[in-house]
């Protein structure tokens, strides 16, 4: 988790839900990148972030979008969110441990992902897991990545129910930018994503850059 | 009024692991000239001990503030340094707004790199040494004694896990000074330094456009530029840069400024000629 | 029978690992104001999982006026509380004044520092006037690292907290520049952190006692925090 940095909260509206991360790469102190891509569109209603070992976000990145693709072919409709957070958890615990007879076979994904969505009736739907893919249900907020305890502290400050879109957007912003600028790790600009029934809403942020 | 230093009058047992040329008296029975001499724990190896303490697996783990950028440069008008302020505990922040440039009298500056308590307490000793060698001697001290100074102090505790990387600069008869001094008792002279996680970041943009012959303005503009770069690059080092001009009349503060104001401000300008 | 570590013509006693430290968790928060100081910390006092009493304070009122604030081991906090309100108290016998908080600042630095190859477990804040009448705030790492600070937030639950007061007391990355931050403000906000935090932290949490000083004295308030 600390090899790479990151960044990444979901939060709860009213018939809304936010997504947001840092834009950080970097190996340890040395930062790369600064438009680096954590979370991803799975449907146009579900988002994933994916915190941790960025070689592992690019790769299951792809594979979710292979299994979401070939889902949508097979039951010829999009996934559900909470489907799809079940996927999630099932691929990453196919990998919880490396089987010693085939040690090409490594095991888990260092990896925490986020998924934010709605569901069919506009109901939100958030959760985390850990890298072997227990799910962490949440009425409010989850986070992830290096700056967790930061970002709980804000988020347990910040957040209030049945927040509309534009001030779960200011919300989510100020909890993920005040958090990052305690974390050495991430940072360098953010990005966010508001789902909502009718699309959704992106914006990026302009954070600190050190 | 003078300093309180009546814990220099405490001596534990400890005493009898320091090197006698720490503890002999320099000259005369000044009472501050004496060291302070520290409590160590009651095992058998005590400097294992607080390197136990300090490492990584240690269980309770005394972590300590590192994580920097600082530099400076000697140029026909003196010296400038600059550094960065953050202070940071494994990947937290736990400051934005560290001092580290130790105003150790109106001539000198030493800056800090490496264990922040270290530093201000050594510098803070070599203040009141410098200090005391004014008032015998009846001139102000060399920046090359100075720096000594602090060398020969901290050399007696090497292998203690002192952590400090420091630039001493100053003005004296012999116009700028500007030493670097280390806790393994390194003590060297040069033009250039950089110092702590972005320095390799600092001295890239440093080498590209130093001269000795830099205006004032320019040399300023060059260190400030220098550090920012390094917060860029280097995620220990950030929050704000903070630059000083040493001059024949003493040392000047400058200027401090945020990173995040800087990163915009060099946004729109255009990139700087390569020499 | 005695027991030597080694045949060596230098015979050591043997000895076992010496772990003379203990985390009691806890958080201590200090907030300075143009004409006040807030100073808070919860009262738990745990030690792994155990919480071994739910009232043990790690505020120490000083003769001088300030409050010092210390988390880490209990142990060295009292110790160290002790040592300092001793030098207070000597310092008042010889100059028949009391200790100004700067001063009390920089003693705590070198009495820290004096136990740098033996540390004291205790992460410390101290809170006070200064000779101006403005509040002011100083922290040290456990070897005497001093800084000053606006607001600053240590222990178990600082990396919740120290954020939330950036935003809230910093106002960053917001467009309005700050207004003047008063003892109410401060005080509320203190007390809507430490609730937060007592949310997540589980070494946070039982009461909540914070100290306002003003050049009029000090002020003494106990909230009640969750207990779970």
């Amino acid at each position: 988790m600390e090899y790479n940095g990151s960044a990444i909260i979901a939060m709860t509206g009213k018939n809304c839900v936010a997504i947001a991360a840092d834009r950080r790469f970097g190996v340890q102190a040395l930062t790369l990148g600064m438009d680096f891509q954590k979370i991803f569109r799975v449907t146009d209603r579900t988002y994933i972030g994916l915190s941790g070992l960025a070689t592992d976000v690019t790769t299951l990145n792809e594979r979710f979008r292979y299994k979401v693709n070939m889902y949508r072919l097979n039951e010829e409709r999009e996934i559900g969110t909470k489907t799809f957070a079940h996927m999630v958890s099932s691929s990453q615990y196919e990998k919880r441990q490396a089987i010693p007879e085939f040690p090409w076979r490594f095991g888990p994904y260092f990896v925490e992902p986020v998924i934010a969505g709605l569901e069919k009736d506009n109901t939100p739907f958030i959760c985390s897991m850990d890298t072997i893919g227990c799910i962490n249900y949440a009425k409010d907020f989850v986070v992830a990545g290096t700056a967790t305890e930061q970002l709980y502290g804000v988020c347990e400050s910040f957040w209030e129910p049945d927040l509309e879109p534009e001030d779960l957007f200011e919300t989510i912003s100020q909890a993920l930018l005040n958090a990052m600028d305690r974390d050495a790790l991430s940072g360098w600009g953010g990005i966010v994503h508001v789902i909502t029934p009718t699309g959704v809403i992106t914006r990026t942020l302009k954070g600190r850059m050190d | 009024m003078p300093l309180d230093l009546s814990f220099l009058d405490l001596k534990p047992a400890a005493a009898r692991f320091m090197p006698a040329s720490v503890l002999a008296p320099l000259d005369g029975p000044l009472e501050h000239d004496a060291i302070a001499t520290f409590d160590l724990a009651p095992v058998s190896n005590p400097t294992e001990f607080i390197h136990n303490q300090m490492s990584k697996d240690a269980e309770h783990r005394i972590h300590m503030a590192k994580g920097t950028t600082t530099l400076a440069f000697k140029f026909a008008k003196g010296v400038v340094v600059a550094v960065d302020s953050r202070a940071t505990m494994g990947p937290y922040i736990g400051s934005s707004n560290v001092k580290k440039v130790i105003e150790i009298n109106p001539f000198l500056l030493g800056t800090m790199a490496g264990s922040a308590a270290d530093c201000q307490y050594w510098e803070r000793v070599l203040g009141t040494r410098a200090r005391l060698y004014e008032l015998r001697n009846k001139e102000r001290i060399s920046v090359a004694a100075a720096s000594k100074l602090l060398c020969n102090m901290v050399y007696g505790y090497k292998g203690m896990g002192l952590s400090m990387g420091t630039m001493v600069t100053g003005w004296d008869k012999k116009g700028p000074g500007l030493y670097y001094v280390d806790s393994d008792g390194q003590r060297l002279t040069n033009h250039l330094f950089s110092v702590g996680s972005g320095s390799t970041y600092a001295y890239g943009v440093l080498d590209a456009g130093y001269d000795y012959d830099l205006s004032v303005a320019d040399a300023i503009d060059l260190a400030r530029r220098s550090i920012f770069h390094a917060t860029y690059r280097d995620a220990y080092s950030g929050g704000s840069v903070n630059v000083y001009h040493v001059k024949e009349g003493g040392w000047e503060f400058i200027s401090k400024t945020d990173v995040f104001d800087l990163h915009y401000e060099y946004q729109d300008q255009p990139r700087p000629a390569l020499v | 029978m005695e027991a030597f570590a080694s045949t060596a013509p230098v015979r050591v006693p043997l000895e076992h690992r010496f772990s003379p430290y203990t985390d009691n968790g806890g958080t201590t928060l200090a907030v300075a104001g143009s004409d006040f100081c807030v100073i808070a910390a919860d009262t738990r006092q745990s030690e792994g999982y155990n919480i071994n009493t739910r009232y043990s304070p790690k505020l120490y009122p000083l003769s001088n006026g300030s409050v010092l604030a210390i988390g880490g081991m209990q142990a060295d906090a009292s110790t160290l509380a002790k040592r300092v309100e001793q030098r207070l108290e000597w310092y008042q016998f010889k100059h028949d004044k009391p200790m100004n908080t700067q001063a009390v600042a920089h003693m705590v630095s070198t009495m820290l520092y004096g136990k740098r190859f033996f540390p004291y477990f205790a992460w410390v804040t101290i809170g006070g006037m200064d000779e101006n009448g403005n509040g002011c705030v100083f922290s040290f790492d456990p070897v005497g690292t001093i800084e000053k600070h606006l607001w600053q937030c240590s222990g178990s639950s600082s990396k919740l907290i120290q954020p939330f007061l950036d935003s809230q007391m910093g106002h960053k990355h917001e467009l309005l520049p700050p207004g003047e931050l008063t003892a109410q403000r401060a005080t509320l906000l203190v007390k809507d952190g430490f609730t937060s935090a007592t949310e997540r932290d589980i070494y946070t949490g039982d009461f909540l006692e914070i100290y306002t000083i003003t050049r009029d004295g000090r002020t003494r308030e106990l909230i009640e925090l969750k207990r779970d």
